[in-house]
């Protein structure tokens, strides 16, 4: 058996524990980890007097009961049902990230997010940003009316001041500039096209804080496209991605999640996957072979793959000079796999992804696994628009600046030269719903709805539209930035109207089933999505031929900085917080990150063996010359380069978010008018500072027993339970003293493919969002109390410098043997009679002795009052508002809120469960298939978690249990867990 | 000594503790009180009631004054009525005598009934169909004595036709009893203290059990410490009974039967007329919750309904103004489980079959709507223990064959709620 480690220092065992030393500097987070209530020895009489105290306000808050009131609507809405939730499908756009979503509300407040399993695109899946959408609705810091000059104001006069300032601005000649990201709402577009014909002379700058604009200027070149095709991993046979990271965040992950994973069960055609890169991201964890590089010799990289290929393929011979990474096979295997391969880069760089385009078209990838009929359009703006608009400002030639949720003050590389011409232009208007950086600095503040308040459309991918629709009326006094846009253009219309009377015009003739419009839309409201075309994609749309272009590939520079004393710094998104939109979301801030475990915080990655080199520690603060950040040692950091999050440090997006981690936009330059998401440093200095991470990595250790277990596609393919022996020797020697308890009716369980997991901690988030778990801040996950019913584990394998990440979801096993409900003095914890184990808060009086036998620790106490659900005072502890009357609106009623004092953990999502087996009564029938689904399970992207009765013998649940790859955690503790997980298989072929 | 002083102390904490529970006492005793006057005075509320109202503490007074008074009376006779109404100062005299005309302390010969034994000026545990004195007094307070009088001598219900036949008041009484009415607006009106005999019972055995605890500590009193034993056994034995009675009803509120905004009647509406429960709770079956009618579905029947033959027309009209001004009623809410308990309605009525008197008792014979039983687990679990289920469900048929199987060929006769889980502790706490 292999020896896993979970980090660095569990790999060696330290077992002295590091003192921190205390510094004064504002950067330490001094007192933080000093307990602040001092230890004074307590006397026998405070004693007594605490008692009496105690006793007496809980007496007393018992005895005053509060009068409830029960207050009906006046006229009920007919589609409510008070108490029922209802769901609403829609669609989520926050700037280029999009999902068609199902929203469940009840009793009108949206509380839930789901993905719609009737897209094309997003197939039911969500990711973590998707489901934590749901909770920035209730963000009290977003804007709660039009402003003028930081004073709250009327929509009318507003209009009517803005209306004539633009009109003046027309009749002067002057410029009006939109500034948006990428626009995919088709609706939305042709309202910006009218507002851009009213007014004469204004442009339309479109503009994203990540940007793919290399790839749109090299499919320009190379295939006369200027857009990003749809790329098919559910067609690839083999994928080869330099610094790709399309599992966790390049262009559309939950697509690619979705596609990727349908290609890792073993029983079929599995796929094979190689990484190139420098930070081990969430793609390179799951990946079967992962080469480390640096960004300088990425170019290196593919030049020798184009030799091979090219060789091949035109029998051409050309030079280029030799690359400083084995990436021997590689491109024999890619022409072994002709036409099912897929190579894609991550860089911004356009002789990168010219190189890219040339080695597919010689591949034939083209039409296969790179489709240009079905193109995203969720991507489409171009760096160097950006680059002119801010010259144009410097120079005074913009007269109105009209901004909508882009923030240059913060994403734009020279931000203070936005800044700058922001100051030179005469009218600024922002039309964003919240607050930033950029608008901070602006004259009018318009604030758009939040998305689940508005009507909108989207078209994600040529041909593939789906509607949005509100699931709550405006909470603030904010209106929808087309209605803004629609009323300034003198329109009457309502964007509702508008987008109603474009589909009907546009859409409508593209389908035969509804002849009647209101029918049409009303259908295709109520599924929520659109896809005309989506059948002829399906069949591999048509192979466009895609003529030689002038490619010379010795026009490309190579610089190789190997054996120079140059440390190369990549900048990435993170899974949580992308380019930091949603900074102000605490369950974002709060999820740690799927590789590194690290919440709240910003970092610079960096290899074990250079760590050694320069004599750092983590948590050591260092100094890059423009920012100073802590260090963390990250296995499988390639050496020479270090990895540092963007979307951290906002200083303007409200109190959850502002100054949590460090801003470091400022280190991306430009390429030939590209933005690079690398950047280098020659010295770094070693400040002698310590910063403590909140990091839930060796909180849950299961000191290297065999939990994940793993093999290889071959082995798996001569013995079904390869790497599974154990399973059936712990079968035949576990021996219970307990007698066996029998389920003959439900016995609900889990089974989670381990091979299919990508670890994207979608799931933490749906579990915290449906089961109102609290958010705790930094300071208390520092201290072991983080709350999260779902953990997603990662362990490291091999090499230190350059390891295999396997993830696991871990949440209450609900062992048949549990050994939490044998200690439990009150019987808080128990055991159901289908098979769930049970706990009851209000039973519970806090003694934790189940959380100390519990061998999985998935168990959580309420150190503290999170939620405010407590009757006692003093002891609220809520760093994110998550108790206020506004964010308190996003919690399940159908799930106890926990007061302090009391353990929680996983349910099964019993809530569903009773909701199910209730309808079913309802309508005298079994149980459909599928038709439970815990939060977990129902919008994971990669369909690893599968919930259902194992007592069903027909279900998907049976097939799996029965499999070869079937096996417990900690099975030789024989606690019987309700939670199976199948091997993980790796396609190891290289 | 110190010994001594320690006990002492330990003492004076208990009675410390005992005030802190006082309270719950003396909840819990109202609550009692309200059913018994419930059943005793629904009959005793049949309008036209003419028996004696509480004597006001100024009866003795009274009877000197009245002369004085009806000299003033005589005086201002001679004034038009144009002029009297027009009255705004009045002195304090003039109040008081505001005061007994409403309360029928001043003789007047038709012996008229007298106005508190319609109209409230207590909160009472009790329906009294007819407005209390707080909803008159703000009725008219920004209209003329005027229109009182119109009301007071010539009214059109046929209600209040009935009552308030024979009035004859002058028009300077109808000004007075408006104006000392007029001071309901600001103060209110008063809930009724019901006395606490059980409160006091419990405060003198403490004190006993104290004195005999610290005679007992101290020996002076009493030689014989036997007396001091039996004192104390007697009164911690009361003491230990009266707390654990109230501890167990602590937040439980069976009989709870709260004053509503507007005068509902469910033996009216679902005994009388007898409205289906689901006509108005219709989301009973489909939902958690039963819910309370909108507005809109009150105003189904009373679009037109305007005059109920017990309350005239003054309740109705809350229920229409609301429903005009676009403002929900605010129900005080009866039945309230705690938020860790999880019940649906749709479970109970639809999948289980239980009709709605199961739990809420006999509602059709209810005026004021009480809570039935005391919503504890016990209650709960008793009827999960004995309750029988439907198995004929293609539900239980799928998951429970094998009960189905033994109820089909007469193994057993029945299964309970208990058999199929009903006592998980999951079924209900989530």
């Amino acid at each position: 058996m292999k020896k896993y480690w979970k980090d660095i220092e569990s790999k060696y065992r330290k077992e002295e524990l590091k003192v921190i030393e205390q510094t004064s500097d504002e950067n330490s987070l001094s007192g933080l980890l000093s307990d602040q209530r001092k230890d004074i020895p307590a006397s026998r009489r405070d004693f007594l007097k605490l008692c009496g105290f105690s006793f007496a306000v809980s007496a007393l808050a018992s005895c005053q009961s509060k009068i409830g009131k029960a207050i009906p609507y006046v006229i009920a809405p007919n589609e409510l049902i008070p108490g029922e939730a209802l769901y609403y499908a829609s669609s989520y756009i926050n700037g280029n990230d999009y999902c068609s979503i199902i929203v469940k509300t009840r009793d009108g407040r949206p509380i839930k997010i789901e993905g719609n399993p009737e897209s094309g695109i997003t197939r039911g899946g969500t990711s973590a940003r998707v489901q934590a959408s749901v909770l920035d609705l209730y963000d009290g810091s977003r804007f709660h009316g039009p402003m003028k000059e930081g004073i709250l104001t009327g929509w009318e006069s507003i209009d009517k001041e803005i209306s004539s300032k633009l009109h003046k601005i027309v009749e002067e000649k002057g410029t009006i500039v939109l500034l948006t990201p990428t626009i995919f709402s088709p609706s939305t577009e042709a309202v910006i096209t009218g507002f851009l014909n009213k007014f004469k002379g204004s442009e339309w700058v479109r503009y994203d804080a990540i940007s793919y604009s290399a790839i749109i200027e090299a499919n320009k070149i190379s295939f006369g496209k200027q857009v990003i095709p749809d790329y098919r991993f559910d067609k690839a046979d083999l994928i080869v991605s330099i610094g790709a990271d399309f599992l966790g965040t390049w262009l559309s992950p939950i697509e690619y999640t979705k596609q990727f994973s349908s290609r890792r069960d073993p029983e079929h055609d599995m796929n094979w996957l190689i990484q190139m890169e420098s930070n081990l991201s969430l793609t390179g964890s799951n990946s079967d072979n992962r080469i480390q590089i640096k960004p300088s010799q990425e170019t290196a990289i593919l030049l020798n793959i184009y030799k091979d290929i090219i060789k091949a393929v035109e029998k051409r011979n050309i030079e280029t000079p030799a690359s400083s990474v084995d990436i021997s096979g590689i491109s024999e295997k890619l022409l072994l796999s002709a036409g099912k391969s897929l190579v894609i880069s991550g860089s911004n760089i356009k002789q990168v992804q010219l190189l890219v385009n040339e080695i597919n078209r010689l591949l034939g990838n083209i039409g296969h696994t790179i489709l240009f009929d079905s193109f995203l359009k969720t991507h489409a703006a171009l760096d160097s628009d950006m680059e002119m608009l801010i010259g144009t400002m410097k120079k005074g030639a913009v007269n109105a600046l009209l901004v909508w949720n882009v923030n240059p003050v913060y994403t734009w590389y020279k931000k203070d030269a936005f800044a700058e011409g922001l100051k030179k232009v005469g009218l600024s208007i922002s039309l964003s719903g919240s607050p930033d950086e950029t608008n901070s600095l602006v004259q009018y503040i318009c604030p758009d709805n939040h998305y689940l308040e508005s009507w909108n459309d989207a078209e994600p991918k040529k041909e593939y539209f789906s509607l949005m629709q509100p699931a709550i009326s405006q909470i603030f006094d904010t209106r929808q930035m087309a209605d803004t846009l629609l009323k300034w253009s003198g329109s009457t219309i309502q964007s509702y109207d508008f987008i109603k009377a474009y589909w009907v015009d546009n859409l409508m003739s593209r389908q035969s089933e509804f002849s009647d419009p209101v029918t049409f839309f009303d259908h295709t409201l109520q599924k929520g999505t659109f896809e005309p075309a989506a059948t002829t994609v399906e069949r591999g749309g048509k192979i466009r031929s895609v003529g030689t272009i002038s490619f010379d590939p010795h026009s490309i520079k190579t610089v190789d900085n190997d054996g120079k004393n140059i440390v190369e710094i990549v900048l990435y998104e993170t899974i949580a917080l992308g380019e930091g939109r949603q900074a102000n979301n605490p369950w974002l801030q709060e999820l740690p990150d799927p590789v590194t475990k690290i919440c709240w915080d910003n970092y610079v990655s960096i290899s074990p063996a250079q760590a050694k080199e320069y004599n750092l520690n983590d948590n050591d603060v260092l100094n890059l010359g423009e920012v100073e950040l802590p260090v963390h040692i990250q296995p499988g950091q390639a050496y020479g380069t270090m990895g540092i999050a963007l979307g951290y440090g906002r200083s303007k997006c409200g109190k959850v978010g502002d100054n949590v981690g460090i801003d470091v936009w400022r280190m991306l330059s430009s390429d030939k008018g590209n933005i690079v998401y690398t950047s280098k440093v020659e010295y770094i200095i070693k400040t002698g500072r310590i910063y403590p991470f909140a990091q839930t990595q060796t909180h849950h250790s299961m000191e290297g027993r065999a939990f994940v277990r793993e093999t290889g596609l071959k082995e798996f393919k001569n013995n079904p339970s390869a790497g599974n022996e154990e399973h059936a020797y712990n079968l035949e020697h576990n021996k219970s003293l307990y007698k066996e308890r029998k389920y003959p009716h439900h016995h609900w369980g889990m089974a989670i493919d381990l091979s299919k997991c990508t670890g994207c901690a979608n799931c933490v988030i749906a579990c915290q969002a449906e089961n109102n778990v609290p958010v705790v801040g930094k300071e208390e996950v520092h201290r072991v109390h983080e709350m999260h019913w779902m953990r997603i584990d990662r362990y490291y394998t091999g090499e230190e410098d350059n390891p295999e990440v396997v993830f696991q979801p871990v949440l209450c096993q609900h062992c048949q043997n549990a050994p939490c409900e044998n200690v439990c003095p009150v019987a808080a914890t128990n055991h159901s009679s289908e098979g769930l184990n049970q706990m009851i808060y209000n039973r519970c009086f806090g003694t934790r002795y189940c959380n100390n036998n519990c061998p999985y620790k998935v168990r959580r106490f309420n150190w503290f009052n999170y939620s405010a659900a407590g009757t006692l005072s003093g002891n609220l502890r809520d760093i994110a508002g998550m108790t206020g009357d506004l964010k308190r609106m996003v919690l399940n009623p159908d799930v106890t809120v926990r007061a302090q004092g009391v353990i929680e953990k996983c349910s099964f999502c019993v809530q569903r469960i009773q909701a199910a087996k209730l309808k079913a009564k309802y309508e005298n029938r079994a149980l459909l298939e599928n038709e439970i689904q815990t939060a977990c399970s129902q919008s994971c992207p990669a369909n690893a978690i599968v919930f259902g009765d194992m007592n069903d013998r027909k279900s998907e649940m049976s097939r799996l249990i029965n499999s070869g790859r079937r096996y417990n955690l900690l099975e030789e503790l024989f606690t019987m867990p309700s939670v199976n997980y199948l091997t993980k298989i790796k396609n190891k072929i290289l | 000594m110190y010994f001594q002083a320690r006990k002492i102390k330990y003492i004076l904490t208990l009675i410390f503790l005992s005030f802190i529970i006082a309270p719950a006492l003396s909840n819990s005793h109202q609550v009692k009180d309200t059913i018994k006057i419930q059943k005793k005075d629904t009959a005793k509320v049949q309008v036209n009631d003419t028996t004696k109202v509480p004597v006001n503490d100024t009866t003795k007074v009274q009877k000197k004054d009245t002369a004085n008074l009806q000299v003033k009376d005589t005086l201002k006779h001679q004034l038009p009525d144009s002029i009297i109404y027009k009255q705004t100062t009045f002195s304090a005299e003039e109040l008081i005598r505001g005061e007994r005309l409403f309360f029928g302390l001043v003789y007047l010969e038709n012996k008229s009934v007298n106005c508190v034994s319609c109209h409230n000026t207590n909160i009472s545990d009790t329906l009294n169909w007819n407005p209390d004195a707080l909803e008159i007094s703000r009725k008219y307070l920004n209209k003329s004595a005027f229109d009182l009088s119109k009301i007071l001598l010539k009214p059109l219900g046929k209600k209040m036709k009935e009552v308030h036949k024979g009035f004859q008041l002058t028009s300077e009484d109808i000004v007075l009893i408006k104006a000392y009415m007029n001071k309901f607006v600001d103060i209110g009106i008063k809930h009724n203290k019901p006395v606490i005999t059980n409160l006091l019972l419990l405060i003198i055995a403490f004190v006993l059990f104290l004195l005999s605890t610290i005679d007992l500590i101290i020996r002076r009193i009493f030689k014989n410490r036997q007396i001091n034993w039996v004192i104390i056994t007697v009164t911690g034995i009361f003491i230990t009974w009266v707390l654990a009675v109230n501890a167990i009803a602590f937040g439980r509120a069976k009989g709870y039967s709260p004053a509503q905004p507007i005068k509902f009647s469910h033996a009216v509406h679902a005994g009388q007329n007898k409205t289906d429960c689901n006509y108005c709770h219709y989301t009973a079956k489909i939902s958690k919750t039963a819910g309370i009618p909108p507005g809109s579905i009150c105003m189904n029947c009373h679009l037109l309904v305007r005059n109920g033959t017990r309350s005239g027309a003054t309740e109705i009209a809350k229920v229409v103004g609301a429903y005009e001004a676009n403002k929900p009623v605010e129900w005080i809410r009866i039945y309230k489980l705690p938020d860790f308990v999880f019940f649906s309605h749709e479970q109970h009525v639809s999948a289980g079959g239980i009709n709605c008197e199961a739990c809420h008792g006999k509602v059709k014979e209810m005026d004021r709507l009480y809570q039935v039983p005391d919503l504890s687990m016990g209650w709960c679990v008793d009827c999960h223990k004995t309750r029988k289920v439907n198995f004929s469900n293609e539900y239980y048929k799928t998951y429970y064959s094998d009960l189905y199987d033994s109820l089909k060929a007469g193994k057993i006769d029945s299964v309970r709620v208990i058999g199929i889980g009903g006592r998980d502790c999951g079924k209900c706490h989530y």
